[in-house]
């Protein structure tokens, strides 16, 4: 096909997808009607019968599995206290740093991230216990604001994370290896996130409260024995999936039993809650799929047009350096991110940007990690900043107050863009140690 | 989920009750699948150190994950969590937006007709050819794949009860109610995924 030939259908899809998505077509179905576009212009293709194929190899997917469990894990422990034990066994070693008990909101979201796969769940469950906590203690409300915001973004970016399993399979990559990319940039995060608030307090003694009465070491170890649920949960998910036991898909498997034996065990399991969370995660689960059916069948169909690889080349004509070139797509991403939520986000672009970032040398796992942590900044950034919802609902303070409270840790998020992609072996290094050559 | 308005409501009672119906126990179907899926993984996995083989349980935990994804797509849809961008229509109001919402639901249904059509011809043709499975325990492919068509069958009966109901002056039922309360604010936040 010619040149001009690949713009016109680029254009015709282009205007589809933006009068479908305007006009309140549901996403998956968006998607799937440009495929059957795109299917137009390419001619002797079973349209039907390639989507009907398609979709069935797509949906029985045995590393997709993953998902549901993942989701359902989450479903059960928000229903648990978890957070309160998390909360109670942190604070006592926190009261030397600068910023005191502000430290549990970053730490708090990092290890209930470690279990869990959304953000707005991590901001939800951590803020539910922190925010009364720190308001109560007079800590100032800007900052602990913003830090459960920025924080609640490391569930996705923290494995295990339902974002990730979505990128693994729109880009055909290994589940396990980008989680395992996810640990190094999520310590950056974290250590970026409490240095700003040791600094910030440095800088406003008056605006933190005094330490509160000093426990002795046997009381904080006490205290700590909170933890020992969360620990357990973590240990099981990372140890059976580090250690070869299980593959993703099963590590997740174990997730749930261990969530559901928490939940148990806190006696917050019932029948009733427990079919509630199945048919929560089922439609979370049925949503997502459809999604990904539909970015799955566009990718199909724009690939027989050849419009992705066009693209790539003509984006490859211009001698972007990659810099640049993730400055172009960072931009691009953040305008993006003020439509569309994370997950649609992902899918929609990996079709045509995937072969453009392959061929400008980037790795597709190190470009996940990137686009995770853009997905996190546009959690944090309104108009739909779903963490932001969260915050503002459980505080009772307006958007814009909250958008504010939140900004300086979208700077540092984008910091880590930043540093991850002058140095991507932080991304790589794990990935690579386990799955060497 | 709202029931049907009875003013509006075109289908008489029964067929009213037995749509209803059909949506809830494909999506609880879809929930059995899931629970499914949770007790094959546990077996594979905790069966390769005991020396216990699963015969065949990789392929039965992707069928049920499609049996999952695709059977309760009717019941998700009608739940209001089959997300689309909201930003310009919910902007619209009275005959305006009923013109999007119609626009919207008459792709949506042509949508899901076809794909359900195809769906089902790929089922026939497996059962027609007696298409196997390749793992160990090798099944007939048009046993697990009832569960993507059919799944992509109610989806597309939805989609036509919904555009007849919103077509009829039904108020639609695949958009939930604003949020009354904060801990609906945040349950909504969570199960948008992000």
């Amino acid at each position: 096909m010619g040149t001009i030939e690949l713009v016109e259908i680029a254009g015709v899809v282009l205007a589809a997808l933006l009068g479908l998505l305007a006009g309140g077509v549901w996403i998956g179905l968006s998607l799937l009607v440009c495929g059957w576009i795109a299917m137009l212009f390419v001619p002797g293709i079973p349209v039907g019968a390639v989507l009907a194929t398609n979709s069935w190899s797509n949906g029985a997917s045995w590393s997709l599995a993953a998902l549901p469990l993942f989701v359902w894990m989450g479903e059960i422990l928000f229903r648990t206290k978890l957070s309160e034990e998390m909360f109670r066994g942190l604070s006592p070693w926190l009261g030397w740093l600068p910023g005191r008990l502000m430290h549990v909101n970053v730490l708090g979201c990092g290890l209930f991230g470690s279990i869990s796969g959304s953000s707005a769940a991590t901001t939800a469950m951590i803020a539910k216990i922190a925010l009364p906590e720190l308001k109560k203690r007079g800590y100032d409300e800007m900052v602990s604001l913003g830090s459960l915001a920025g924080a609640g973004t490391l569930g996705i970016l923290i494995p295990p994370s339902i974002t990730m399993v979505v990128y693994a399979v729109a880009a055909n990559v290994s589940i396990i290896q980008i989680f395992l990319a996810g640990f190094l940039p999520s310590l950056i995060v974290m250590a970026l996130y409490c240095g700003y608030i040791a600094v910030w307090s440095l800088l406003n003694p008056d605006k933190t409260p005094p330490a509160p009465a000093k426990m002795s070491f046997k009381e904080k170890l006490r205290e700590s024995a909170n933890l020992i649920p969360v620990a357990l949960l973590i240990i099981l998910v990372f140890a059976t999936l580090l250690l070869g036991w299980a593959t993703a898909t099963e590590c997740a498997a174990w997730g749930v039993l261990g969530s559901l034996a928490i939940a148990a065990w806190s006696g917050s399991l019932t029948v009733r809650s427990f079919w509630e969370s199945v048919m929560g995660a089922t439609r979370l689960t049925c949503m997502i799929m459809l999604i990904l059916t539909g970015a799955g069948f566009m990718s199909i169909a724009m690939g027989y047009t050849g419009i992705p690889n066009a693209l790539a080349t003509w984006v490859e004509s211009f001698n972007l350096s990659p810099y640049a070139l993730i400055a172009v797509l960072t931009v691009m991403y953040i305008v993006l991110g003020a439509a569309l939520d994370g997950l649609s986000m992902i899918v929609l672009t990996t079709v045509v940007v995937l072969p453009m970032i392959q061929q400008a040398g980037f790795d597709l796992i190190w470009f996940g990690i990137f686009l995770i942590l853009i997905v996190e900044m546009a959690e944090v950034s309104p108009p739909v900043g779903f963490n932001l919802f969260v915050l503002q609902t459980m505080s009772g303070r307006d958007s814009l107050t909250v958008a504010k409270a939140s900004l300086p840790f979208f700077f540092l998020l984008m910091a880590t863009v930043a540093i991850i992609t002058v140095f991507p072996d932080i991304v790589m290094v794990l990935p690579r140690m386990a799955f060497p050559g | 989920m709202s029931s049907a308005d009875p003013r509006h409501s075109i289908f008489p009672d029964w067929l009213r009750k037995s749509l209803d119906g059909l949506y809830l126990v494909s999506g609880w179907l879809a929930g059995l699948f899931l629970i499914s899926i949770f007790l094959i993984m546990l077996a594979l996995s905790a069966g390769r150190p005991l020396g216990i083989d699963v015969p065949a349980g990789d392929d039965f935990a992707s069928w049920a994950m499609a049996a999952t994804a695709f059977l309760g797509l009717a019941h998700t849809f009608r739940s209001g969590e089959m997300i689309r961008v909201g930003l310009l229509i919910e902007g619209l109001e009275g005959r305006k937006r009923w013109i999007m919402e119609m626009i919207a639901l008459a792709i949506g249904t042509v949508t899901a007709v076809y794909f359900a059509w195809y769906g089902i011809d790929m089922t026939m043709t497996s059962f027609r050819f007696n298409d196997l499975s390749q793992g160990v325990i090798a099944v007939p492919l048009w046993i697990p794949q009832l569960g993507f068509s059919g799944g992509l069958a109610i989806l597309a009966v939805a989609f036509v009860d919904e555009f007849l109901h919103v077509l009829f002056g039904g108020a639609p039922r695949y958009e939930k109610p604003p949020p009354a309360t904060a801990e609906e604010v945040v349950e909504r936040a969570i199960q948008s995924g992000a």
